[in-house]
């Protein structure tokens, strides 16, 4: 027995052993500036690392306008070696995509699947279809996309080149830090030499390798595990698997009945992961005739595949305590790391990207108070201990301990054949959701929950959605009016939308008068209905489509739910 | 969590219990148990009842 995987067991890598690989795009390195100079520059924004949180951190500036440094250690998207890491997309990453502008390339390349099928041995154990469920079928984005990771960050690579802003540097690493009142220097290490760069603040989306951790000293929650898996991403030559769904085996006879992923990508890629031996050797698992041959078992002794990717991986369960360290914010795989199982990893990464990017645009533009930044631990921070708690029971059921917890899970998978009720404890992941923030200073308890990009009508019957109007907004929060308007409220309004960074519509439903020129029709009440207002009458939108405070009248109560939604609130838990 | 008897008919349900284990070898035994406190917490369903019967059933009294 090798003892590579006493290494893999800390990295949480991908690591390319065997396969045709794929072909990723290169970006040019361009000497920086501060080499030609020799100066420190000074930044506003600067990001450290080029995978998913980090990109979508950058195209969200962009799109609001804001400057921003990008900082990347190689010259191409993805993991050195063309992994594919992360290939399924939620509903939450899809409509941040579409305010994004990419949202268009993802569906043409990649896969939609709702239908999820679990099986133990023969037997189908439990199954679902996203689309019959109410949570994910009013949007405009599907519930999933099945994606190659690469294509998600070469698109938006491309559509920050489309928007400027964001400077992008390919090959400079990070090679040291500090940070004092006056700001945080970098020091980046490039192909023609070291250089040194000042930021008010830093983001760090380098992944589960951070050398921020250490510098800024943050500490962590972590766990251990020794599960064992092998992806093999094929190209089928001869029948394809059934290519909307996705099937997984927490029993596969044909893999000594350990679990199995059977997952659709783009290109007819197929990502078909199987669980090892704890102490099963890498190198030996990964070979390539010893992944043919456990192919062959699978999909039967005909079966014809090109070899994409061949890669082992190991994975760790760690989330970091503050996200915050001085000017340094932490996000994605650098702040919390946890199990594939769910897809739980690059969406948080998308979605942790998504909620400080608004907060640092409407700082930097003077809307909103620097308190309103550390908001982002309070929310993210909420998040990611959820991720890590869900994705340890997935865990936990998949590699059960000796004893009691392979007991139980014999015991459930028996009455999920016999009785519907058990099919719920078959935990073969929980796909991840866009996570409500309960404990936000930010948020009142009436706000906290996420807007799905619902469609409505505009004024002249052409249908709108969501994202739309927060485009609308261009970073300033959105209040929506549902029903009727009386003219004391409109002249409100009227003088809040001058004097506070807000865009103001009115909901017209079914028999409602419209009093605003600036109305749109929800006939069916999606759009109610997406906001969670409960009977309210006004829900206060955020730019990253999170509901930060419903209400009735307005008056003082809802000035208050800006400048509390803006960072100028007290810090109130208690009655949150 | 009722502490007071809600059993209809405590001699005939352990009775029940006690037949359905004999004959079964330790694991069998084992795996009827972890059945049955599945089928039983689904009846049960309330999650606050369920903790307490857990955090109940791990006070074992000296």
């Amino acid at each position: 027995m090798a003892a590579g995987f006493e290494q893999t067991a800390f990295t949480n890598s991908y690591e390319f052993t065997q396969g045709a690989g794929y072909a990723l795009p290169e970006y040019p390195f361009v000497v920086p500036a501060e080499l030609r100079s020799g100066e420190v520059s000074h930044h506003p924004i600067v990001i450290a690392g080029g995978g998913l949180a980090g990109l979508t951190l950058a195209c969200s500036l962009a799109r609001y306008g804001v400057a921003a440094v990008l900082l990347d250690e190689d010259n191409t998207v993805g993991v050195k070696g063309a992994s594919s890491r992360g290939i399924c997309y939620t509903q939450k990453s899809l409509e941040i995509f579409h305010r994004l502008g990419i949202y268009e390339r993802i569906a043409a390349k990649g896969v939609q699947w709702s239908v999820g099928r679990t099986f133990a041995g023969a037997d189908e154990v439990y199954s679902f279809d996203l689309r019959q469920q109410s949570a994910y079928n009013l949007s405009s984005q599907p519930p999933f996309i099945n994606i190659q990771q690469f294509y998600v960050e070469a698109y938006l690579v491309q559509r920050i080149r489309e928007l400027g802003h964001v400077d992008l540097r390919w090959c400079n690493r990070v090679s040291a830090f500090e940070q004092n009142d006056e700001g945080a220097t970098l020091t980046v290490t490039t192909p023609a030499g070291e250089y040194r760069i000042r930021a008010d603040y830093i983001i760090d989306a380098t992944g589960s390798h951070s050398p921020f951790r250490a510098w800024t000293g943050a500490s962590f929650t972590a766990r251990k595990g020794d599960d064992r898996w092998c992806i093999a991403d094929v190209r089928f030559r001869t029948q394809q698997p059934h290519a909307t769904e996705r099937h997984t085996w927490v029993q596969a006879p044909f893999n000594e009945n350990r679990a199995v992923w059977q997952h659709p990508m783009g290109d007819q890629v197929w990502r078909i992961d199987y669980q090892m031996e704890p102490d099963a050797d890498p190198q030996y698992v990964s070979r390539e005739d010893v992944v043919r041959e456990r192919l062959a078992r699978h999909f039967g002794e005909g079966c014809e595949v090109e070899m994409v990717w061949i890669g082992p991986y190991a994975y760790r369960s760690e989330c970091i305590d503050h996200m915050r360290h001085g000017r340094v914010f932490f996000m994605g795989d650098a702040a919390k790391v946890v199990s594939p199982f769910g897809a739980r990893g690059g969406n948080t990464g998308i979605a942790d990207a998504d909620n400080l990017a608004w907060k640092l645009a409407a700082v930097l533009k003077g809307r909103a108070a620097a308190a309103l930044l550390d908001t982002y631990h309070e929310e993210r921070h909420e998040a990611a201990c959820q991720n890590v708690l869900v994705t340890n029971r997935t865990t936990r059921f998949l590699r059960p301990a000796q004893g009691a917890e392979t007991l139980f899970r014999q015991a459930a998978l028996g009455l999920a054949r016999q009785y519907v009720f058990a099919r719920q404890l078959v935990n073969t992941g929980r796909m991840a959701i866009a996570n409500p923030y309960t404990r936000s200073s930010a948020c009142d308890g009436t706000g906290g929950l996420p807007v799905q990009n619902v469609s409505f009508e505009w004024p002249d019957g052409s249908a709108g959605c969501v994202n739309e109007l927060l485009q609308w907004a261009d970073g300033r929060l959105l209040l929506l009016r549902f029903g009727a308007l009386g003219r004391g409220a409109l002249e409100r309004l009227r003088a809040l939308v001058q004097a506070a960074p807000v865009r103001c519509v009115q909901v017209v439903g079914v028999g409602d008068t419209v009093a605003a020129v600036e109305h749109v029709r929800d006939v069916d009440g999606h759009l109610k209905g997406a906001c969670h207002v409960f009977g309210h009458s006004w829900a206060l939108v955020r730019p990253d489509s999170y509901v930060a405070a419903c209400g009735d009248d307005i008056d003082a109560a809802l000035v208050r739910a800006i400048a509390q939604s803006m960072g100028a609130a007290e810090l109130d838990r208690d009655c949150a | 969590m009722k502490t007071e008897l809600n059993l209809q008919d405590a001699d005939s349900f352990y009775e029940q219990l006690l037949d359905a284990h004999q004959g079964l070898s330790r694991e069998q035994s084992e795996l009827l148990n972890a059945r049955l406190i599945l089928l039983l917490a689904n009846q049960v369903g309330d999650a606050q009842v369920l903790k307490e019967c857990i955090e109940a059933a791990r006070q074992v009294p000296k």
